[in-house]
């Protein structure tokens, strides 16, 4: 198999279309759910629903992340709150600050930035793949889990799973060619964009929707979302 | 097909933006299971959170997306049927007492309480509601009150609770300042805070009144999810207080009239300006923050560990967080114990969102009640004080049917027999 | 004279047999002989069996000795000779000069003194007396478009004249990165439709010694292979010599340390170039690039680009010249959708989302709601 021209393939016309397969799939989910009508909430305040709004994003961002049992469902399962944020951390650090991903933003936004040392960007990807990995066998194993999950859940598991292991192997030179594993890595990059705005892996995007509407909804309340 | 039919079509009915937005958040990570005291107490993972708003995701992805309606073509998806109603019927009424407490959890920040509210509309429309929970909606709409508690039971009552107790309870007074809401359950299970709750008002000095035709603060057409009896109910309420052309009405120890008449009317019909839905436990604040009630300090410091249990409407979705609390300390400051989670992380006692009027609910709502004793025995409490009647009867009935000693108190009682002054 | 042995050409050089060995040592070591292969691979006569006890130095040195020398022809197309540039301007006797004096070169257009006529003369005399024997180099890419047009010589095309070489050549050797990939005259829009020999001649081996110029070790030390051993050297996919070939820049560079770090150059002479940190993030293509220069280095092992400050352009691999820009990351996408074809498709999809909606905001007005 030609990897050279595999790889010219993958990271060349593939990915172009990837992208704009998934800009205008991300931009059909987006319109679609919003432009389905927002009925005004007419309640009157006690609170801030502005201040619900920003405490609910704070509260993802730095708070729970971070300290997990702030939130005492932690201790019921603390797989798939452990594994989920270590899987989300890694993939943040990995993605924005390894140098070789910032590299490909640069190239399309037009500007990059700092970016951490190779071995400690590459213990976050280690960290993520192992989470993937224990949410894996979570889902096989948790009774919620195995009533929700269907071969959509599998598909975005296998699908997300793919990159994060063929980068690390790319970055490792582990038992293939380097042309080898970057084709196949990016490959599998170029089949998640198109996946994403097919997916529940576009949950990105509406979570934003959701934490506001949850701010919202509790700041009205004058109760700490 | 025809009741899975007119379900759906309320969901498609129903489903605008917001509700879209959220369903498209999930990623079936199961977390809200963890919350869901029903299914921690039973290990029955169909009362995960996500899965009571499955017949909701249902008709969204089928109705309204190009890979719902693909899906459903090709045999990936399935459709909402007739034995489906029958089947999330019990879900969602047996084992949800609309606590909200998955919406703190979800990572995603959805707020599955009011989702799983919208799909009891379905079911309600579509007819698929416990027998028991609809007869006494019934009830509530031809006599005013699901206890049954009609114009002249209502009248007998206040009569004999006045003349029992030697207390003065305005009945419908033009030019009152606040309009006194009583509940059913209070009026026939727990007489005596219709007592207490006249002893402070009055104590405090307020111009209050109740109201006949305002007589009813429960509103079971909002736990079926009725659309049209929820407006009908709660208009009661709103007309009786714009006829006595009082500034605001006081809900009393109930919890979902609260969120009902407080935070949610707004939105279902036109509220009356200038009126204000107030709660007893923000109003019990009020009173002893200003000094227009006196508590005698310490009042219950010799009965060994009192908590409080945080009622899911009254604190996590009402925000009378903090006023119980600042009276407990008064009361009884050296032996007030907090339970582990508390206020707006607090667990539901069970019993709330209709759960207690369904007998078949009965042994999921008995074990959901098994966290609770968990965390009562923990700090090892004598008296529970709350601020709702209906956990009120959860747990004198949950008392009862696991052999306890603790003793169950509400919290305008607990005011009323401490007032000095 | 073609016709005596490489050792009495050498005596007459002046060249002692001591000096002669030490050179064949160097000849060793860069094309990573660690043994001598089997006596009857290399032609060499049957009673110097017992040549177990050599050192692989001496064998080369015997064996070169006592062959003729070999006769190149050496073809170039579209082309800037700078590959014959880097070849002959070693200057101290080394591994290239030795290797000059193990062949001799019959046809050269830049080296040749003659043209014209007698040049393709010579050169049609050379092919047909040494006809199986003569090695065939090949520099600049073969222009195939409307017939071939755009390189002739002597009003014949590249292609014929290729094609013709080839015929009787020994072994095909195909130097820089015009003639093993295309080089630049194939980069975008490729305008002469330039390909490598590869492409053309695909009834024999060719070997590959891409580079820009190719490093004159790794041509030499190809031809010397093929001399002492009478067979081409080991090759990878894309037909290069491994010995050469093996490595990517990235895995024998100096500066690897400071990738592993996280320490970079993020402009040139800013702080970091000035202390020799790596250059990744200048667009550096190493990691992708199979060569030897991070190890043989140019110049008589003198520097190389990234050590000279420069990022690796990556000129050892097909395309390097429509690789994403020389100053582009290496993991940068090598095509990107413009911002309008990307707000095309943003459009697109809000378009068919309000449309979506639109029914979907119909079907809910439409629905009856009770049963």
């Amino acid at each position: 198999m030609n990897w050279e021209n595999t790889l010219e393939f993958a990271r060349g016309p593939f990915f172009q279309v990837a992208l704009l397969v998934f800009v205008a799939g991300m931009a059909y989910r987006l319109v679609r759910v919003l432009a389905l009508g927002w009925q005004p909430d007419r309640v009157q305040a006690k609170g801030s629903r502005i201040g619900g709004v920003a405490v609910s994003f704070l509260k993802g961002i730095i708070i729970w992340p971070f300290i997990p049992w702030v939130k005492n469902t932690f201790n019921r399962n603390p797989i798939t709150y452990l594994a989920g944020g270590l899987f989300h951390l890694g993939l943040f650090v990995v993605i924005f600050l390894g140098t070789a991903h910032m590299l490909v933003w640069k190239s399309l936004l037009g500007f990059g930035w700092l970016t951490l040392p190779l071995p400690i960007v590459d213990w976050f990807a280690a960290g993520a793949i192992v989470a993937m990995i224990a949410l894996f066998i979570n889902r096989l194993v948790n009774p919620v889990l195995k009533l929700l999950t269907g071969p959509a859940e599998w598909l975005n598991w296998l699908i997300v799973f793919v990159p994060m292991v063929t980068g690390y192997m790319m970055t490792h030179h582990l038992w293939f060619q380097y042309e080898t594993l970057f084709s196949l890595h990016m490959l599998a990059v170029d089949v998640l964009l198109i996946w994403i705005p097919l997916s529940r892996i576009s949950h990105f995007m509406f979570y934003f929707f959701a934490k506001a509407i949850h701010g919202s909804d509790f700041g009205k309340r004058a109760v700490t979302p | 097909m025809e009741k899975s039919q007119t379900a759906v079509n309320t969901f498609v009915k129903e489903t605008g933006a917001w509700i879209a937005a959220q369903l498209e958040a999930c990623t079936r990570c199961g977390m809200c299971a963890e919350a869901c005291h029903f299914y921690q107490g039973t290990g029955n993972p169909e009362y995960a959170p996500v899965w009571k708003v499955e017949l909701l995701r249902r008709a969204y992805e089928q109705r309204f997306t190009l890979s719902g309606k693909f899906k459903l073509a090709l045999g990936l998806e399935k459709a909402v049927t007739d034995a489906d109603l029958t089947h999330w019927s019990e879900i969602d009424y047996y084992a949800c007492t609309m606590c909200n407490k998955c919406s703190m959890v979800c990572p995603m920040g959805i707020n599955l309480g009011p989702l799983i509210h919208d799909v009891r509309t379905g079911l309600s429309n579509a007819q698929a509601v416990p027998a028991d929970l609809h007869a006494a909606v019934e009830k509530q709409e031809h006599e005013g009150s699901p206890l049954g508690v009609t114009d002249a039971v209502f009248k007998q009552r206040i009569e004999w609770v006045a003349d029992e107790w030697e207390i003065e309870l305005p009945v419908d007074v033009k030019g009152a300042d606040t309009l006194v809401v009583f509940s059913s359950i209070e009026i026939m299970k727990f007489p005596t805070n219709l007592a207490a709750i006249a002893k402070i008002m009055n104590a405090a000095g307020e111009k209050w009144t109740i109201s006949t035709k305002g007589r009813e603060v429960v509103n079971f057409g909002f736990y079926e999810g009725n659309e049209e009896l929820t407006v009908l109910f709660a208009s009661r309420v709103f007309d009786a207080a714009k006829e006595l052309g009082v500034k605001r009405v006081m809900v009393t120890e109930c919890g979902h009239a609260y969120d009902a008449l407080r935070w949610s009317a707004a939105n279902w019909m036109p509220v009356p300006a200038g009126i204000e839905v107030t709660h007893i436990a923000g109003v019990l604040g009020e009173f002893v923050k200003s000094g227009r009630i006196k508590l005698k300090p310490g009042a219950y410091d010799n009965d060994g560990t009192i908590t409080f249990h945080d009622a899911c409407k009254i604190q996590r979705r009402g925000s009378h967080i903090q006023e119980p609390r600042d009276i407990l300390n008064i009361l009884a400051p050296k032996s007030f114990k907090e339970m582990t989670p508390n206020k707006e992380q607090a667990i539901c006692c069970g019993g709330g969102g209709g759960v207690i009027a369904i007998k078949d609910a009965d042994p999921v709502r008995y074990a959901a009640f098994e966290l609770k004793i968990d965390q009562v025995n923990q700090i090892g409490a004598k008296t529970v004080a709350m601020a709702c009647s209906n956990c009120r009867l959860q747990f004198t009935d949950c008392v009862q049917h696991f052999n306890l000693d603790w003793k169950v108190a509400g919290l305008a009682q607990l005011v009323a027999d401490a007032l000095v002054g | 004279m073609p016709d005596e042995t490489i050792g009495q050409h050498l005596r007459r050089q002046g060249i002692s047999r001591r000096d002669f060995v030490k050179m064949c040592g160097v000849l060793v070591g860069a094309m990573g002989l660690r043994y001598a292969p089997p006596l009857d691979e290399s032609g060499l006569p049957a009673h110097l069996e017992n040549v177990r006890g050599f050192t692989s130095a001496a064998f080369i040195a015997n064996t070169l000795e006592a062959k003729q020398r070999v006769p190149v022809i050496w073809l170039e197309f579209q082309d800037c000779a700078g590959c014959s540039e880097a070849l002959t301007r070693s200057q101290d006797p080394t591994l290239v000069d030795l290797v000059l004096n193990t062949i001799t070169i019959e046809y050269h257009e830049t080296l040749s003194a003659a043209a014209g006529f007698q040049a393709e003369q010579a050169k049609e005399d050379a092919m047909k007396k040494y006809a199986g024997k003569y090695v065939l180099v090949v520099e600049g890419s073969i222009p195939t478009d409307n017939d071939g047009v755009y390189c002739t010589i002597g009003g014949r095309t590249a292609v014929d004249l290729l094609k013709e070489a080839a015929q009787g050549a020994a072994a095909i050797i195909a130097t820089g990165n015009c003639a093993s990939f295309g080089g630049i005259p194939k980069a975008k829009p490729n305008p002469t439709g330039a390909k490598g020999v590869w492409e053309l001649i695909t009834d024999k081996p060719v070997v590959n010694i891409p580079g820009c110029p190719a490093i004159p070790e790794a041509t030499t030390g190809t031809i010397a292979n093929f001399i002492v051993f009478g067979a081409l050297p080991q090759l990878d996919s894309l037909h290069r010599p491994l010995t050469f070939y093996g490595h990517t820049i990235h895995d024998r560079c100096l500066r690897r340390p400071f990738y592993e770090a996280g320490k970079f150059a993020e402009s040139f002479d800013d702080e970091g170039a000035k202390q020799g940190w790596c250059l990744y993030k200048l667009g550096c293509k190493g990691p992708t690039t199979y060569n030897s220069c991070a190890t043989i280095k140019w110049d008589q092992g003198l520097s190389f680009p990234v050590q000279s400050g420069h990022p690796c352009l990556g000129c050892s691999e097909p395309n390097f010249w429509d690789g994403g820009g020389f100053y582009q990351g290496q993991s940068a996408p090598l095509d990107r959708p413009t911002i309008t074809a990307v707000g095309a498709a943003a459009a697109a999809g809000a378009v068919i989302g309000v449309g979506v909606a639109a029914a979907n905001r119909m079907q809910k007005k439409g629905v009856k709601r009770d049963a």
